[in-house]
């Protein structure tokens, strides 16, 4: 027991440590990029109301948001906002906090990514190890074939595939997470239905690639652990059927790939502004694609990209527990 | 001499050449076994040819608005052999028409007779290009300089009258077929240039890590595996988002692919780390290191060259993830912009109904660019099954 309390805190650890140079990185690209927000902000102004910018002008909104203070104090003072408060900075172009502009709209993002993560899993782990039971060549370049589909038909390319498919021979796009008369409903369990209607569709594209590739994994797993000699032993011992492919190999061979969970959560990630786009989820991803591409806000734009990744450490470290729990062998690895 | 002894010194020079053969004959001979390997790397010698040669094999300008005035998002044209009005040994197009009906809605009335037939030829005249052709831009007058010689018009096909349109066009009348052959070339070099920026990154970095060991080595794999958790698209996005929008588009590309490889570099440091910590505990690194030899030195002569083949593999698997980011990038609009022709900026347009309906050759691009990441996967593992020497033994 101690062990795996010794486990968690040295991955906690490690967890925060990376989070800490993450948000040193995320904070320092968005300082490398030209203009800052005073500037942009100035800008934006002057195209709503009209009027002249002066340098003077900048300067004094440059004073108002703390931009002349130096980069590390501004840094410490970021990060300590979002740890203490949970507060994600103020927007560049409005003067609103981004936590509010962000609001469900992240919620409904990370809803359907891991809506994703689940359903890839939930196709690639059974299929895979069906597959696993088949033994024989062409299986096996089939799936490669597959999981390297997975990766020159990305997801935003199915998504397209799809829609052209729909739009041609079925008239209809399914695109968007809602029907019309839900989209600014408040939340109910009417609306919760619709979405999960709406939803599966999206997120079985988002997870595509996840899918191809796991397939593949999970079958050489699978096949690398049948030929053991405690399967064969076991076999001896009289065990035979789903009895000996479920409690023998199934469980040894699943344990590589709760630690990819992590990367595949990062895959997802990848996929959504741009399915996003395709698929017109103005709900969730979209917001991330608006942010970064149309009004140039780098406030906005590094908190979600901080907290895309707080979400791929916390599964990271999630999964890790999840096998040291699962796998003793796991635990006794640190030191 | 009996057949014997003369089949023994068949076998003999046989085992001969295999012991005394360089590791790039080893692993190409291992990699000629591979049969999809082969097919996968000729079909990407193909596409980079068609990207070196692009002018050369792209009929018309790619760039040129309404080249064929009269053919707005006018279908493909398959060059064909034979239709009612009999058979003809070189492949002809028809005369495509645009006509608007009494809706005002255009359409195309296609002449099929037998005079208006517009028959391929090969090795025609076209529009003039310089085989060699560098301009460098850099601020600064005085650094300025064109290289520009080696002129041609000819062109690998066109159509005896008319123009010929195997994509079809697009809504500025622009030959979609020539756009392709133009965005293979970009695409591909885009790829090249991020793959290479990420291989210094990483060379340098990875090398750093894994030469010294110790605490160096563990804060930059914290580092590494930092960058490596951040997801990467959202991180292209946020950067190419703030280009500033009066940029010229040579600007745009280089900017694009810096970010792509200042992004790329750490799965690929990661690997030479490995490399090089599992080489630098053997022997001849410590004789070299007792005869005095510095650090960059033995990372160079030595430990390099000791896994160039496992780089080189590293390296082509990494390119289709920088073709597919730029893609990406581009699709959404925020890589490359219009006159500067890449797959994703092809695709740019397609999500419009409009064209989902009737135009549906926008998608022509789809295709080429999975076949050509599909090729560079099935490539790059060939080479590296055809790289590790324990392959063989199965």
């Amino acid at each position: 027991m101690t062990q795996l309390l010794r486990f968690i805190s040295v991955r906690f650890v490690t967890a925060l440590v990376t989070l800490f140079m993450v948000s040193f990185i995320v904070f320092g690209l968005m300082e490398l990029v030209p203009g800052n927000c005073a500037e942009r902000y100035v800008a934006y102004k002057s195209t709503q109301g009209g009027g002249t910018i002066t340098a003077a002008d900048i300067r004094a909104e440059e004073q108002r948001m703390g931009l002349d203070r130096p980069f590390l104090v501004r840094w410490i003072s970021w990060s300590y906002d979002i740890v203490a408060h949970g507060y994600l900075g103020e927007s560049c172009l409005k003067r609103i906090s981004v936590n509010q502009i962000l609001k469900d709209k992240i919620w409904i993002s990370f809803g359907i990514c891991f809506a994703a993560l689940f359903i890839a899993y939930m196709i690639a782990v059974p299929l895979g190890m069906l597959s696993s039971t088949i033994r024989n060549s062409s299986m096996d370049s089939s799936l490669r074939f597959i999981s390297y589909l997975g990766l020159a038909l990305p997801d935003f390319l199915v998504a397209l595939i799809v829609m052209l498919i729909g739009t041609v021979y079925f008239g209809e796009t399914l695109t968007g997470l809602f029907s019309a008369e839900y989209r600014d409903a408040v939340w109910s369990m009417a609306k919760l239905g619709d979405f999960l209607s709406h939803a599966w569709f999206p997120a079985f594209i988002l997870g595509w690639s996840s899918t191809a590739l796991q397939l593949q994994t999970v079958r050489a797993l699978m096949s690398d652990e049948i030929e053991k000699l405690y399967v064969t032993a076991a076999r001896a011992r009289g065990i035979s059927g789903a009895k000996l492919f479920f409690r023998y190999p199934a469980r040894h061979a699943l344990g590589p790939l709760v630690n990819s969970i992590g990367f595949d959560l990062n895959r997802i990630f990848n996929g959504l502004p741009i399915v996003a786009t395709v698929l017109v989820l103005s709900e969730a991803g979209y917001v991330l694609l608006e942010a970064l591409a149309i009004s140039n806000d780098q406030q906005v734009a590094g908190a979600i990209i901080f907290l895309l990744t707080v979400a791929i450490v916390s599964l990271n470290f999630a999964s890790d527990i999840l096998l040291a729990v699962l796998d003793p062998r796991i635990r006794l690895g640190v030191t | 001499m009996s057949d014997v002894t003369l089949e023994t010194l068949a076998e003999t020079k046989k085992k001969e050449a295999y012991f005394t053969a360089s590791q790039y004959e080893l692993v190409w001979a291992r990699f000629k076994k591979n049969r999809s390997a082969l097919v996968a790397g000729s079909i990407l010698l193909f596409f980079v040819l068609i990207g070196v040669f692009a002018e050369f094999v792209a009929p018309y300008e790619p760039t040129k608005a309404g080249f064929d005035r009269s053919y707005l998002n006018g279908p493909p044209q398959l060059p064909q052999f034979w239709d009612e009005n009999g058979f003809s040994i070189r492949p002809f197009v028809h005369t495509y028409k645009q006509q608007r009906d009494k809706n005002f809605h255009l359409f195309f009335n296609v002449d099929r007779s037998l005079e208006k037939r517009r028959y391929v030829q090969f090795f025609v005249k076209g529009w003039e290009y310089k085989l060699i052709d560098t301009n460098i831009d850099l601020p600064g007058d005085a650094l300025d300089f064109r290289l520009t010689f080696l002129s041609m018009d000819r062109h690998l096909f066109g159509v005896d009258k008319g123009k010929i349109h195997l994509f079809g066009s697009d809504r500025q009348k622009k030959d979609l077929f020539s756009r392709v052959v133009f965005a293979i070339r970009i695409s591909l070099s885009i790829g090249a240039i991020g793959v290479f920026i990420a291989f210094v990154l990483a060379l340098t970095i990875g090398g750093i890590a894994g030469y010294y060991g110790g605490w160096l080595d563990r804060i930059i794999q914290m580092f590494t595996d930092a960058v490596r958790v951040v997801p990467t698209i959202p991180l292209f996005m946020a950067m190419a988002a703030f280009v500033p929008p009066e940029w010229s588009s040579e600007a745009r590309f280089f900017f694009i692919s810096m970010i792509l490889g200042l992004v790329g570099w750490p799965t690929l440091a990661r690997r030479i780390r490995t490399h090089i910590l599992a080489e630098r505990t053997q022997d001849y690194i410590l004789a070299s290191q007792l005869c005095g030899a510095k650090a960059p030195h033995i990372i160079r002569r030595h430990l390099l060259p000791s896994f160039t083949s496992y780089i080189i593999v590293d390296l082509v698997i990494s390119f289709p993830y920088m073709v597919l980011s730029e893609t990406a990038l581009s699709f959404v609009g925020l890589g490359l912009k219009d006159p500067v022709n890449s797959l994703g900026v092809l695709l740019q347009n397609v999500t419009d109904v409009d064209i989902m309906l009737n135009y549906q050759w926008y998608f022509i691009p789809l295709p080429i660019f999975v076949v050509i990441v599909m090729a560079f996967v099935f490539v790059g593992d060939g080479l590296r099954d055809a790289a590790d020497p324990y392959s063989e033994k199965k």
